[in-house]
């Protein structure tokens, strides 16, 4: 307890203070990474070990990124995983006619209208973000199927440049930067922040709150979009699935999300997201590495996020958590 | 002074049943400094609401320089040269003290669409600086700061673009007596400098003293304009209600109800960085009084005592040894609290008066854990009528109240409790005389039946009129105590709060 009050004192250090998320985060990267290697240091934790966790971490990564935009807002959308699937399929069907071209505009674009469309209705509807997109997401889910006519879409092995490195990394951190620049550079960034604190008062300011979240929801799924590219170059195959099933592919990205929420403060949420995924990655890898079952290991990762989010968030005792 | 600048013609508002503003005309003059008072409830916020495009208008206009406003938003009402500082919280949390004040006006900071943070930044600090609130670091976040400051970065927001009218909505209770000289200041350079302003405030001798002409609203209408230089407090007590305000305000008696028996002991209670080391007793009937500036920890020593606080050391003990350690104990054994910050930490804004009103009680009210909406509402009527709550019914959401019909759905719940033990943090904040004089009455008749308050006031008269005893905090400290008497005055009690 006493190391971790010297650790909190780093807050008010002029110059490590600027980066105290970054150090807490790298700490806890490194925490879980020294517990792993500790526990199995022949199939855990080599320098490719760690640069494959980095590849799968940051597909995630960019999903988390386009997530933040609303979950920021107060909003939420369990249409991600549909959308990925379904903007998947796209590209992989518009590659075969335009190549790269068309894998990147298939999905980006695909992905793009799922945002504009869940954002409309939930504007036009005015019901709930979540009973939204729960719907959207079947219809979605179903859509995809008939894309892909039922059978597997494989992505031609001369496609696949964003599954590999160096161009998922480039990518990927391309996407970062813009997310990043969005956030603090622009109005938008000011205004979901402004949303998601009082969306009465952000309205008589003058703020277009509907309009905002439109583009919130479009930026979400713009960079759902991106993740599309890279899962579907990564997996190089994307097989449409009904019945909810594609409701699985939210939680990871979302996971980042909690980290950029809970880092914000810091002025690190993109960062946070980041490395917030590479440590769910360093911990899943873990246990695949010690051969845990996968229930075992869903039981881990879950409390291992909780747990980092209840201690990294510290709110202002007594402020309330929704 | 003398040509018209502002004008409202006929403007009217209603809100369902209720006529909030009632074909209301008025003239402002250009340079003029403008009160508007009235009961709570009369419509001054509504009318100034109605000015700003925050509610749109049933019927009439408003002109400015000869014309019509059209204005639906903040931002049009700034882009239009007016502006309002809110009664209650305008800032937004999240967001940096510099982003805050010039949210909706980013444009001058983009250029191709990207912000330039750094200018907007440096552009907020050289603004706070000029109006002397140097301790405020424009960069960050706005949840960094208590309410007070708040206010203050609130005011650099409405009017560092220099607005041809601002409109002051009931800001000075929130301040502390520094932030209301450098406001008074500002207006008065705002005056000078041929703009107007509209002036809001329950405290009447601050309006005649503060402003050039008072207009009175009484049930959304429009009773009188007077010279401010003209009139007595009493003058507009009796334009405002209607009728010679025969009420006492404050208690005339200085023999205390008060016995021996110890209802509440408080012992060593500190919080952190807010209070250090306060003990003391709280009698049977007593009203005991907190005061000293707004920063002294005396607001946070009302939620110390309820178990509010977090982090709080020492014991708070009623009469038979219970100790409180959190809010759940200090309900359950009759300890009720109000906050200071009446919308965010004492009613449900968006819920029912009669939710807000049984909350507390449903236990209490349910058969078998059941509840019944019938008893519930009888109950929500009972309270709601005996604390002469203005109201279309329970069903209105308290968020349509005005703030002092607020504070009686406050008083109401716990009253509905039965609490022998009543924490009361600026009870009258933004209240007009006519509900002040009835919570006064009830405070007192409360001390009269036995039941003891904790009354924390930034304001000395009511302090002087109501306690029996008064403790003066400074840097979290008791200072000074004092015990009611006829010779004590407010000289004696500011020498020991600064």
């Amino acid at each position: 307890m006493k190391l971790l009050r010297q650790f909190q004192k780093l807050k008010t250090n002029k110059i490590l203070g600027r980066y105290y998320g970054l150090i807490l985060l790298a700490l806890m990267a490194f925490f879980f990474f020294a517990v792993f290697k500790l526990l199995s240091p022949a199939n855990f934790g080599s320098l490719d070990n760690l640069y494959f966790y980095l590849q799968s971490s940051i597909i995630y990564s960019v999903g988390a990124c386009g997530f933040y935009f609303i979950v920021v807002m107060g909003l939420f959308d369990f249409s991600i995983g549909a959308n990925v699937v379904l903007s998947s399929i796209v590209g992989v069907l518009l590659s075969k006619q335009f190549g790269y071209i068309g894998l990147l505009f298939g999905c980006v674009l695909c992905g793009t209208l799922i945002g504009f469309i869940n954002g409309l209705l939930y504007i036009k509807l005015t019901i709930p973000s979540m009973i939204v997109t729960v719907g959207l997401m079947l219809i979605y889910e179903s859509a995809a199927y008939y894309v892909a006519g039922g059978v597997k879409q494989v992505l031609d092995p001369s496609m696949q440049a964003f599954g590999r490195a160096p161009g998922n990394i480039l990518l990927a951190f391309a996407a970062f930067l813009a997310t990043n620049a969005i956030l603090k550079y622009t109005r938008t960034g000011t205004y979901c922040y402004a949303i998601g604190s009082n969306e009465y008062t952000a309205k008589i300011m003058g703020i277009n709150v509907n309009r905002q979240k439109l583009v919130g929801f479009v930026l979400c799924h713009l960079f759902v979009g991106v993740m599309a590219v890279l899962s579907v170059s990564y997996g190089t195959s994307m097989t449409a699935t009904t019945g909810m099933t594609s409701m699985a592919r939210n939680f990871t990205p979302l996971m980042g999300t909690f980290f950029g929420v809970a880092f914000r403060k810091y002025g690190t949420a993109i960062p946070a997201i980041i490395i917030g995924e590479f440590i769910i990655a360093i911990i899943f890898n873990g246990f695949v590495a010690l051969g845990a079952p996968t229930t075992v290991q869903n039981i881990v990762t879950g409390a291992a996020l909780l747990a980092i989010v209840a201690i990294t968030a510290q709110p202002q005792k007594g402020a309330v958590a929704k | 002074m003398t040509d018209t600048f502002l004008t409202a013609e006929d403007v009217d508002k209603s809100f369902g049943i209720t006529h909030a503003v009632n074909h209301v005309s008025l003239q402002v003059a250009r340079g003029e400094i403008r009160g508007l008072i009235g009961e709570n409830g009369s419509g001054k916020s509504t009318f100034c609401s109605l000015l700003c495009g925050i509610y749109g208008l049933d019927c009439g206009r408003f002109t400015l320089k000869g014309n019509e406003l059209k204005i639906h938003n903040q931002v049009e009402a700034n882009k239009q040269g007016i502006s309002i500082i809110v009664q209650e919280m305008g800032t937004l949390a999240g967001l940096t003290v510099a982003e805050n004040i010039f949210l909706g006006h980013e444009d001058r900071f983009i250029r191709y669409g990207i912000k330039h943070t750094a200018a907007m930044n440096r552009e907020a600090q050289k603004l706070l600086d000029a109006y002397g609130f140097t301790h405020i670091n424009a960069t960050l976040m706005i949840d960094n700061f208590h309410f007070e400051d708040r206010k203050l970065i609130e005011i650099v927001k409405a009017t560092y673009f220099k607005p041809e009218i601002t409109i002051i909505d009931e800001t000075t209770t929130a301040l502390s007596q520094h932030g209301r000289e450098e406001l008074y200041k500002l207006m008065e350079a705002t005056k000078a400098d041929g703009r107007t302003i509209i002036f809001i405030s329950h405290d009447l001798s601050e309006v005649i003293q503060h402003t050039d002409t008072i207009s009175v609203l009484r049930d959304g209408m429009l009773i009188d304009t007077v010279q401010s230089d003209a009139v007595t407090e009493d003058d507009l007590k009796k334009l405002m209600v209607g009728r010679e305000l025969n009420k006492q305000y404050y208690r005339t008696d200085y023999e205390s109800a008060a016995g021996d028996e110890v209802l509440l002991e408080v012992r060593g209670v500190c919080v952190p960085g807010q209070i250090e080391d306060i003990s003391f007793d709280l009698h049977k009937g007593e009203i005991l009084g907190f005061g000293g500036l707004s920063e002294c920890g005396m607001h946070e020593l009302g939620k110390a005592v309820f178990g509010a606080s977090f982090d709080r050391k020492g014991t708070v003990t009623l009469k038979g040894g219970v100790r409180i350690h959190a809010i759940p104990d200090a309900i359950s054994h009759s300890i009720a609290y109000a906050s200071k910050d009446r919308d965010n930490e004492s009613i449900i804004v968006n819920s029912s008066i009669r939710d807000n009103i049984v909350l507390p009680s449903a236990d209490d009210l349910a058969d078998h854990r059941i509840l019944h909406k019938k008893k519930l509402d009888r109950f929500a009527v009972e309270h709601a009528q005996g604390m002469s709550v203005k109201m279309t019914d329970i069903d209105q959401f308290v968020s349509d109240l005005s703030g002092g019909n607020k504070q009686k759905v406050v008083l109401a719940r716990w009253l509905g409790k039965a609490s022998d033990i009543l924490v009361l943090d600026s009870p009258t904040r933004g209240i007009d005389v006519n509900v002040k004089a009835d919570i006064y009455a009830l405070m007192d008749n409360l001390r009269l039946q036995g039941k003891s308050i904790i009354m924390i006031s930034e304001e000395l008269q009511e302090l002087l009129g109501m306690c029996d005893r008064i403790m003066i905090m400074k840097n979290g400290k008791i200072n000074a105590e004092f015990s009611r008497s006829p010779a004590l005055n407010e000289e004696d009690i500011i020498v020991k709060m600064l």
